[in-house]
Order: C-alpha cells, then structure tokens, then sequence
C-alpha cells in the first residue's frame, strides 16, 4: 500500500509552527490569509496528501469559471518561520487524514505548536473591529495566546444535527499527540461570507505578525480594505435603503429575514461586478 | 479498526440483537429500549476513529475540552437459558453525508459486530429496520421478518403479526433491506450464523418524516421477546406510543380532508386484501405520497 503523503524536498526544520487552513472556508478567509503571508514571506511547496484516497474521483468543480481539483499541500515559508498547510476539505477516512498532516509535522518539520484559521458567520456589520476567538486545546496555548487581544472565554457544545469543524477534529488529535493547538476564528459578517472579508484577514495575518515577529507588509491589504471602503460607500450613495440596513447591525438592532436577503444579494452584485472608476 | 473489550462476561448458548439508525429508528429504538428494560451491562465497544467523523465538541471557557464520536457499543445480560448480548449502533458509518452503510466500511462494521457473535458462540443473531407498508398509522403494525436461511422459516411463521416477504402483498418474497441491518445479514450467512431481521411496519406517508415511530418498535419488540423467550417491559414503549399517536392524530386533523380521504383508504387495505377486492393500488400510492409532499411543501396550510 502506497503511503498517504509523499514530500518531494526535506523541509529541514527541527522546531517550527504549523498553520493550516481549508478551501471551503466562509469569506475564502483560510485561504486567503495564508495566501498573504505565502506571498509576503515567499514559499516553498514540500509535500503533500495525495488526494485519491480522500477524495472523490468523480469529475471535478469548477470554481470562478475554472476546474479545481482538491489539493492538500505543505510549503514553508522563506523565513523558515512556518509551515503552512493548504487543503480542501476531505469528503472521508478523516481519522487517516489528519493523522497524516499530524505525521508530517511532527517527523518532517518538528512542529511543536498548530494553528488552524477560519472564518464564522457574524450578524455585526463589516464596519464593526474584527474579534480573534481562539479555541485551544490546552491550558498553556491558552497563556500563550492570552497577550494578544483575543476572546478567549467561549462557551459552546454541537447542537444536535450538526457536526465539529475539521479544525476541531484537528486540535484534538493534536492534543492526544501532546501537540498544542488553537483553532483561529474571525467573525466574518454574513453578507460577506461568499465574497472576501480582507479585514477579517488583516486581522488573523497581525496576529501571526505579532506572534511570531514576521516583518509582514500589511500594504496591500490595506489597500484591498479601503476598495471594499469605497465600494460599498458608492452602494450606499446608490442606495440607501441598503445604507439604512447597514446602519441597523452597527447598532446591534438586526434586520430581518427580507432585509438580511437584500443586503446579501445587492452587495453580492456590486463586488462581483468589476470595480468601477476611482473617484 | 479494534473492538476493546471492557470485560469478558461469561455467556451461556448467546443470542445476538443488533441494530443501527434506519428510517423512524424503529429497529433502535426497539433494541434499545429492549436492552434498557433488561438492565444490560456495556462490555465492549468498536472504535470509532475509522469508521465516523465526531459528532460533538464540548467547548468551555475557549478551551476544547471534548471531542465526542458515534459509539457502537456491546451489552450483555445473563437470563439462566440464552444470554443475550446486544449491539448497539448510533450511526451506521457511511461517507459523503449518506445515511446508510454501504462498502468498504460497512462490510468492516459487519464483520467486527460478528467477530464479537463468534467469540462469545452466538448461534442467532436479530437484527431490526423498518417496513415501508401501505397501512394506517391506526393500526397495529406489523412485523417483517426476512432470515437467512430457509431452516428458520417455519419458526419465524409461529410468532404472532409476524409476515414473511411472501405473506406481503405485491412482494411476491422479494425485497432489500437496506444498510446494515441488512447487510449483517448477508455476512453472518458467509460465516454459517443464523440471522433474521425484523422490520416494524411504518405508514408509507410517514416513512420521510424526521421524527421515531415507536408504534412499530412496539411490534418489534412483542416478537423479540416471543422469539427471544423473555418478558420485556412495556410501559416505556406503551407511552412513547401512545404520545406519539396522539401527535399523529392532531397533525392528521390538520391535512387537508382530500387527503384525509385518501390516507383513510388505507385503513382497508388488511380487509380488502384478504377478502380479494379494492386493495389500493401503485397509482393510489403514489398519488397519496405526491399530494401528502405537496401539502407539506405548502407549509400545511389549508385551502
């Protein structure tokens, strides 16, 4: 039987950090964080699962008009600094899977300490300061995380019909391993959750800045937040009836069912449609 | 994939229940309360890694405290004559979000359920399911009882509302029985077991409703305990019945009275098969099943 991973350049690291996020995260927010600090750091791909066995082979989704297959891919980055896991979500045998991530960090790459990022959905409006909420898995991540600005008292048990996140599932088989692991969540507001919510990355890409001392260039980020800024002050100006909507969630008041529909899909239409001119 | 063992309970001439989730959860519910009524002691259980995603995380104060799994937990309880040995499944591990076992995992599930039957000598095993019936939630359901073997038969014939798939109108002995609770079946037959599953009948109309239907546990576990020679206690199951009926009864109320019309025509159909005359047909059937999906598409509003 052939083994689930294979890694095609030793990453050489004897102490590092992992950090992983999923594909099918709300607001591409996973993604796109660890996407901003592959960038800014520059990356090396070092391994991966292969996808046939956790996967179904059944064709492939297209995805922004492009054919995606899944992928589940570990790169370091240029500073040696982290280990970055990027993936899809596998569709089973979850317990192998993740033990195979688990077996890459601890036997190529030393990792002492996991990181999953990820997106929940948020009924603020995206105006409002993004919260980090760390879910840990033990009492010492939990004082390592402490002097970072984060919401660390949740309380919360799967309602009945639904299921733990694959972050979850990951925190605690790192746990049985003796691994520390702290699953990353940014509210992300609900009108925002199929497009991108860069200030929801701005957030979770400071917090590894200041962890873990990385020198990121926040430039472009703050960039592609003041679009959003202007984007949606345009809307506004083209509708207010969208601006009152928005005005109610900074208050706390909530919109109905109708109102949250509306607001969801006109902000929808004005981000997929090309930026217009800068005024 | 391991079973652990808690203990090694010393059983006489055993007897194997299992059962897994199906439609109205009328075989576990029927296995369940049977096991619960009998005061049963857990002595072994599956582990769960390969075969089920978690099914709940107990979060506290930002810190994962738990993380649980469906269990597919062994029992035992002596009586003197056979012992019994239950097994029960809280999932039936499937992947990509379908509800029944099927493959690889399946046939694995399978055959760690009967490892567990073989170190302990079980000569029979039961499983339980349900039977989508054209009958009337008023009426009793009734049990049906598929072995896999033609020497149980004749036994299986003995107990009362008990029918075999050719005693089933249309059936003409044909059939499946879907997931595990079937496919135990076909695999403890490979392994010379003798098993027979029961299934409690279910009202055809009710058979896509989210919710248990303990009048057909209840027929189940009257021929269990003639099979099995024991005597359950009833109360439990009397109750959810009859709480359960009830609930019927004031949702029925509320259909609209053309279905009610057509739901009532099933209240014939023991009768007028047995006299030979106005059986409801595969046209009636579906006609029911698409006007009871649109009322309940409509939100159950009356017109």
């Amino acid at each position: 039987m052939e083994p689930v991973y294979r890694i095609y350049g030793e990453p050489g690291l004897k102490k590092s950090v992992l950090i992983a996020g999923w594909a099918e995260d709300a607001g591409h927010l996973g993604v796109q964080t660890l996407d901003y600090i592959m960038h800014d750091l520059g990356s090396r791909e070092f391994g991966e699962i292969r996808p046939e066995d956790f996967f179904t082979m059944a064709g492939v989704n297209v995805e922004d008009d492009v054919a995606v297959f899944p992928c589940s891919k570990f790169y370091v980055t240029g500073d040696r600094k982290l280990v970055i896991f990027k993936s899809s979500m596998p569709r089973g045998d979850w317990y192998r899977f993740l033990n195979a991530v688990l077996d890459i960090a601890q036997k190529h790459c030393g990792v002492k300490e996991i990181y999953t990022v990820g997106a929940m959905l948020s009924s603020a409006a995206h105006t409002m300061p993004r919260l980090l909420m760390p879910i840990v898995n033990s009492k010492p991540m939990k004082a390592e995380l402490a002097p970072f600005n984060v919401v660390d008292n949740t309380d919360y048990e799967t309602p009945i019909g639904q299921k733990p996140t694959l972050s979850s599932y990951l925190s605690w088989l790192a746990g049985q391993r003796g691994i520390n692991a702290a699953n990353l969540w940014v509210p992300v507001p609900f009108y925002l959750l199929t497009l991108d919510d860069p200030r929801a990355v701005k957030r979770l890409v400071y917090f590894f800045n200041s962890k873990f001392d990385l020198g990121i260039n926040f430039t472009a980020l703050d960039a592609e937040i003041a679009e959003q800024n202007r984007r949606i002050a345009q809307l506004f100006n083209e509708k207010p009836e969208i601006e009152g909507f928005m005005r109610k969630l900074e208050v706390g008041e909530g919109l109905d069912t109708d109102e949250a529909e509306k607001l969801t899909q006109t902000v929808a239409e004005v981000f997929r449609r090309k930026p217009g001119p800068q005024q | 994939m391991k079973i652990r063992y808690l203990s090694e309970p010393d059983l006489v001439n055993p007897v194997m229940i299992a059962s897994w989730p199906g439609i109205g959860n009328i075989g576990l519910i029927a296995v369940d309360t049977l096991r619960r009524s009998l005061n049963t002691e857990q002595f072994a259980y599956i582990e769960p890694w390969d075969f089920f995603y978690p099914n709940k995380a107990v979060i506290r104060d930002g810190q994962l405290l738990d993380l649980t799994f469906p269990s597919s937990a062994f029992y035992f309880k002596k009586t003197g004559r056979n012992d019994l040995i239950f097994f029960i499944g809280e999932e039936q591990p499937a992947d990509g979000g379908r509800v029944y076992a099927e493959g690889n995992k399946a046939y694995a599930m399978a055959n760690l359920v009967l490892n567990v039957a073989q170190r302990f000598d079980c000569h029979r095993i039961y499983t339980s399911g349900a039977a989508v019936a054209p009958i009337h939630h008023t009426m009793r359901s009734g049990v049906w009882a598929v072995p896999n073997s033609d020497n149980i038969l004749d036994e299986l014939k003995k107990y009362s509302n008990v029918l075999l798939m050719s005693d089933v109108e249309g059936r003409e002995g044909s059939g499946n029985i879907t997931g595990l609770n079937g496919l135990l079946l076909g695999v403890a037959n490979r392994r010379g077991i003798e098993a027979v599953c029961l299934m409690g009948e279910i009202p055809i109309y009710l058979q896509g409703f989210p919710f248990p239907y303990p009048k057909a546990s209840k027929s189940v576990i009257e021929v269990l305990s003639a099979a099995l020679n024991i005597t359950a206690e009833m109360d439990t199951i009397n109750q959810l019945s009859l709480q359960s009926e009830q609930e019927l009864s004031d949702l029925y109320e509320k259909l609209p009275a053309e279905i009610r019309d057509q739901l009532d025509r099933l209240k014939q159909v023991s009768a007028s098969v047995s006299e030979g005359m106005g059986a409801i047909t595969e046209e009636d059937k579906k006609k029911i099943l698409e006007d009871i999906d649109k009322f309940f598409k409509r939100g159950g509003e009356q017109h």
